[in-house]
């Protein structure tokens, strides 16, 4: 049994300054206007929509103003929306500020929250953490090993903030309700993502070798999914994807960004030798445009409901041209 | 005179047909892929490059489709030819010849996805990953999937092992108890006379870590006419599970395997001849 909106009046958003966090505020504050919504990021806040409900603070989450307004703000729920992503990373992938943030974080997040009887968490990881491997099956359910940092250490930090909250989830499940997101890859104007970036990117280097499977939700779908995760999900690990799939070649062209074919085999070992990405998108993360990782939804369906994503596929990937 | 000579030599595949085919097809596959790596447009072009190769080199015949229903099967046949062509015949069969036509998705072993170039040409026209699971997901998703129980011993044979049937793997079986899907039995007879003089040399592909290392002096395939076989359809009794012991599958596992043997042997003794599969004491 899940705790009831109706028990829900205080809520926490981490990592307000992203696209994603701001949509679900959006979404949160216009469906329920009596919450009250805090949204608590490192980097600067501007929020697009100012309602009533919703205040946002900027600063770090090590810091001892962090715990004050936990005890201040009595929150009823954490929605923990704030994983750094890899968007801006330079050859060496900025691990340790990557492993900081994300696992360090989301230790003390959590942490702070089951000491102030925060009753229901949500934690959004990723896809990523399945590992994109050529012998990925297809549909990877929420018990695969989680095989991303294998071959690349670069990804150490995804992988350990999943495996922390996912402890964490199982350790405390008695104290609080936590759901652990791992949504495919989320694309609209709103989020930065390195998929987003490349996707958007003109004259990026597409696999001539290569075309594996993708799975995209939109941002407005996903935070959707965040608050029904928030209204209706019990404690577990869920992955978040709709039924469609689309080969990245198809992606590309629906989008209509010209592309240049290249073998990936050469492209990586030139970004290897050069050490230096020639284009916004992190090296350790080209195996996901050469392999598939397609994951199983079957976990958070029934939650969901028929119909219950508003965007497909080719809408999703055609509002990427509105940026 | 491209047009003329093409017509004279059939290289050209028979687009009405082909149409067809593909109208069908694109009703189970709106989206023209699928979470596989499914194209159907590229599924297309195989299919039409493959095809003068299938009717005029190989020169395909196929039995018992009227076997055939329409319903998903875990195509279930003897391995042979030493590279995987026989696995592409039988694939272009079912959709060509096969009512109601289906991409039928071969298992590759492991490395082949990892293949550039390669293993996304073969995605694209239906191969699949060969691990359980991804078997499995294809059955529940209603795909027909053809597996080769021998695996690699059945298809890297020394001349003098040619149309003998290795041992079936019982993983297939297990595959077909968990998904309720019924196993279609073939035999592919001309395969092995593609490369007819073949020396297996075990212990270098061991020690080179490769799954197989079929060493014949020939580059290209001969023309050996080849027939595919389909048997009837087997279906497991109710009683039995994806945990039942090794001795109770067994049995079964045994049947297919003598039902293919048998559909072999039936083709043997039906197979046009060929210089290079004339037997010693056909000869005298």
């Amino acid at each position: 049994m899940t705790i009831e909106m109706k028990n829900i009046s205080s809520v926490l958003i981490i990592g307000i300054a992203g696209g994603l966090a701001k949509i679900t505020a959006g979404l949160l504050s216009k469906k329920y206007p009596e919450l009250s919504i805090t949204g608590v990021d490192s980097r600067p806040v501007k929020l697009e929509i100012q309602t009533e409900n919703i205040k946002t603070v900027q600063m770090k989450y090590t810091r001892g103003n962090f715990e004050r307004i936990f005890r201040e703000k009595q929150f009823d729920a954490v929605l923990h929306l704030g994983r750094m992503s890899h968007a801006d990373a330079n050859p060496m992938g900025n691990l340790e500020k990557r492993l900081d943030l994300n696992v360090m974080g989301t230790k003390r997040i959590m942490d702070l929250a089951l000491r102030f009887g925060v009753k229901k968490s949500i934690i959004v990881s990723t896809y990523h953490v399945y590992g994109a491997l050529s012998d990925n099956p297809v549909f990877i359910d929420e018990e695969a090993p989680l095989r991303a940092s294998i071959k690349y250490p670069e990804l150490r930090d995804v992988v350990e903030m999943d495996l922390f909250s996912t402890n964490w989830m199982w350790k405390n499940q008695t104290d609080i309700e936590t759901v652990v997101l791992r949504p495919c890859s989320i694309i609209g104007p709103n989020i930065r993502n390195s998929m987003c970036l490349y996707l958007t990117s003109p004259y990026a280097p597409i696999g001539a070798d290569f075309n594996p499977m993708f799975q995209f939700i939109h941002e407005y779908d996903m935070a959707s999914v965040v608050i029904r995760s928030l209204e209706k999900v019990p404690t577990g690990i869920y992955n978040v994807a709709p039924n469609e799939v689309i080969s990245i070649k198809e992606a590309r062209k629906v989008i209509g960004q010209p592309s240049i074919p290249v073998p990936l085999l050469f492209l990586e070992q030139t970004v290897k030798l050069l050490n230096f990405p020639f284009w916004k998108f992190p090296r350790y993360l080209l195996d996901y445009i050469k392999f598939a990782c397609i994951i199983d939804n079957k976990g958070i369906d029934p939650y969901l409901g028929e119909d219950f994503y508003r965007f497909t596929t080719k809408e999703a990937l055609e509002l990427l041209k509105l940026e | 005179m491209f047009e003329f000579l093409s017509e004279k030599l059939q290289v050209k595949p028979p687009k009405e047909e082909i149409d067809k085919i593909f109208e069908h097809l694109q009703t189970i596959y709106p989206a023209g892929e699928d979470p596989w790596g499914l194209s159907l447009k590229k599924a297309r072009k195989n299919m039409e490059m493959i095809w003068p190769f299938y009717r005029n080199y190989f020169k395909v015949r196929v039995f018992g489709q009227e076997n055939v229903g329409d319903e998903p099967y875990l195509v279930t046949s003897n391995h042979s030819g030493q590279i995987a062509i026989d696995g592409m015949l039988i694939c272009i069969a079912f959709s060509l010849e096969v009512k109601p036509a289906r991409i039928l998705r071969p298992m590759v072993e492991r490395f082949v996805t990892g293949l550039p170039f390669f293993g996304t040409w073969a995605s694209e026209g239906g191969a699949v990953l060969g691990d359980r699971q991804n078997c499995i997901n294809l059955l529940e998703a209603k795909q027909s999937v053809l597996v080769f129980p021998e695996g690699v011993r059945g298809v890297a044979k020394n001349t003098a092992d040619f149309y003998k049937l290795q041992k079936f793997t019982r993983g297939f079986f297990r595959i077909a108890l968990s998904t309720g899907t019924k196993i279609l039995p073939i035999a592919v007879v001309g395969a092995e006379e593609f490369y007819p003089f073949v020396y297996h040399p075990r212990k270098i592909a061991r020690f080179l870590g490769l799954p197989a290392l079929p060493l014949t002096p020939l580059l290209v395939p001969l023309p050996s006419p080849v027939d595919i076989i389909i048997g009837k359809p087997y279906e497991a009794p109710s009683e039995l599970t994806p945990e039942s012991s090794d001795a109770e599958i067994d049995i079964h596992i045994k049947a297919i395997e003598a039902e293919v043997k048998r559909l072999t042997e039936e083709g043997l003794k039906n197979r046009r001849s060929f210089w290079a599969n004339v037997k010693k004491e056909d000869k005298k």
